[in-house]
């Protein structure tokens, strides 16, 4: 690195990169608890596909 | 200038660029070697130079290193004429943007990173904005933040964002602060705009917040305990380009877009002119002609058909954009539309005056047009015409120029509020101011106008000194 990064602008990707991998991790659970219910809940066809 | 680094190419210590018997190259110091060798063997360097997003260099003999640091030495392909930002329009800025975003995408898919995000690090080739710089890649060291982030953002987004939310003459700020525009600076000029858009929000005013808030704090622990991975910066550079993408400028309005409508020019006078200004440069063998007062270009063109390269200059922004958004949409190559006011045009400057070159130190072209400009210069900011006369001789080595007659209604206009302090604004007073300088070949009345188009000849001393 030959120029001067400036703290604040380091410390600005910092943070984005925290809220972003916030985000991923939320949109993680989130998919995580709305499979577990789907598996809870049996899906119409299963009664409807004549077996 | 032999072996010696050019006046712009001193602070990265990975190498420096230099002339040598009038070729231009560029050295690679050791402490870059194995970056530099990790660049070209990642398959990245071919892949832009193809692409012509990065300009391609060939490697030569280290006998022509100018220093013993040297582990490599490269001839670049070379640009036809050196433009600065200041000296863009706000389209060619903005594809400047773009390209270096791109450049940083591709290389961060790669595990590489920019290493500086300079707007003097791009040039225009072929119509087409291009990097310059071999050296700015490098391998990207896990969970490191972009170092050139906040450049960027100096360089690129907040003259954009001021031109295009403020008033386009906020360019010229780039003028005075060449490191580019502090965030500080763009975020206070920027006023609401800077907060009802969130591009801005974040690039600009929380940046610009919290650059003042760390500015003589030590960050090193926080930093290294908060890493930013590659998709999270991916996702910054995407920003960032949503960002660039969404500030856009209407080219019209300003004093000159609608010039060439307004001049008194019927079609079959401005078709004489065009066919005539094509005869006088018939036969030059010229290489370059600078279009002084080029508007949108069209005698530009005109000289385009004969020579390979025309820079067309003009003071007013709206006339270079539309010129530069000619040159893409045609697919132009060897026009280059370029800001300039001939009544203070770009100075050297930088560190020693001697990173950025003044236009005349860029010169001499080959020839000089300068068409419908004589008036503008001499009556409309009281130029006299042997200093109008000396300095054209040292743009250039000819000069086409034509000269508009008081009794011309353009000319009119000009004196129509202000009294006439010009007697010496006639044939033969611009004559006698223009043969100190050059020697007149021909003289030729447009046909359907009150006005004069000569061929000239510098004298020696002029252009070139």
């Amino acid at each position: 690195m030959y120029i001067d990064p400036a703290a604040g602008s380091l410390v600005l990707q910092a943070i984005a990169a925290g809220v972003l991998s916030a985000l991923a991790m939320f949109s993680r659970v989130r998919e995580g608890v709305k499979s577990f219910f789907r598996s809870l809940v049996p899906r119409r066809g299963r009664w409807t596909d004549g077996r | 200038m032999d072996g010696r680094p050019l006046g712009s190419s001193f602070r990265d210590p990975g190498g420096f660029v230099y002339t040598r018997d009038g070729v231009l190259y560029r050295q690679v110091n050791r402490v870059f070697q194995d970056r530099f060798e990790a660049f070209l063997g990642s398959g990245l360097y071919d892949e832009l130079a193809r692409q012509r997003l990065l300009v391609s260099h060939r490697p030569v003999s280290l006998e022509l290193a100018a220093s013993p640091e040297a582990v490599a030495v490269l001839e670049p392909e070379r640009v036809p004429f050196v433009s600065y930002p200041y000296e863009w329009s706000v389209g060619q800025l903005r594809d400047a943007a773009l390209l270096t975003l791109e450049l940083q995408e591709r290389a961060l898919v790669r595990g590489f990173t920019l290493r500086d995000a300079s707007a003097y690090n791009v040039q225009f080739l072929g119509g087409r904005p291009v990097l310059i710089d071999s050296l700015s890649f490098e391998p990207r060291e896990e969970g490191a933040p972009w170092a050139a982030y906040g450049q960027f953002c100096q360089h690129f987004l907040v003259p954009l964002a001021l031109m295009c939310h403020v008033d386009i003459r906020l360019g010229t700020l780039q003028r005075t602060y060449l490191d580019g525009v502090p965030l500080e600076l763009g975020s206070r000029l920027l006023g609401a705009a800077g907060w009802l858009r969130p591009g801005l929000l974040f690039h600009v005013r929380a940046q610009a917040k919290l650059q003042r808030r760390y500015a003589d704090r030590d960050i090193g622990r926080a930093a290294r305990a908060r890493s930013v991975g590659a998709p999270a910066l991916l996702q910054l550079v995407r920003g960032l380009r949503g960002a660039v993408e969404g500030l856009a400028w209407n080219p019209v309005g300003t004093e000159w877009a609608d010039y060439a409508h307004e001049t008194n020019y019927t079609p079959s006078a401005a078709g004489a002119k065009r066919n005539l200004v094509i005869e006088m440069l018939q036969g030059l063998g010229a290489r370059t002609v600078w279009d002084l007062g080029a508007n949108t270009g069209d005698y530009s063109r005109a000289a385009r058909t004969l020579v390979p390269g025309v820079v067309a200059f003009d003071l007013d922004p709206a006339a270079v954009e539309r010129n530069y958004r000619r040159v893409r949409a045609e697919g132009e190559t060897g026009i280059l539309p370029l800001l300039m006011d001939l009544t203070n045009p770009s100075p050297a400057q930088g560190w020693a005056h001697r990173e950025r070159l003044s236009l005349e130190e860029r010169g001499p072209a080959d020839v000089v047009l300068a068409l419908a400009l004589i008036h503008h210069l001499a009556i409309g900011h009281n130029l006299p015409l042997n200093r109008i006369a000396d300095f054209l001789a040292r743009l250039g080595r000819r000069l086409v120029i034509e000269f508009v007659a008081k009794s011309d209604s353009q000319v009119g206009r000009l004196l129509r509020n202000r009294p006439d302090i010009f007697p010496d604004y006639t044939v033969d007073g611009f004559e006698s101011a223009f043969r100190r300088r050059f020697a007149i070949d021909r003289r030729e009345p447009i046909p359907g106008s009150e006005r004069t188009l000569y061929l000239m000849t510098a004298l020696p001393g002029g252009a070139g000194r």
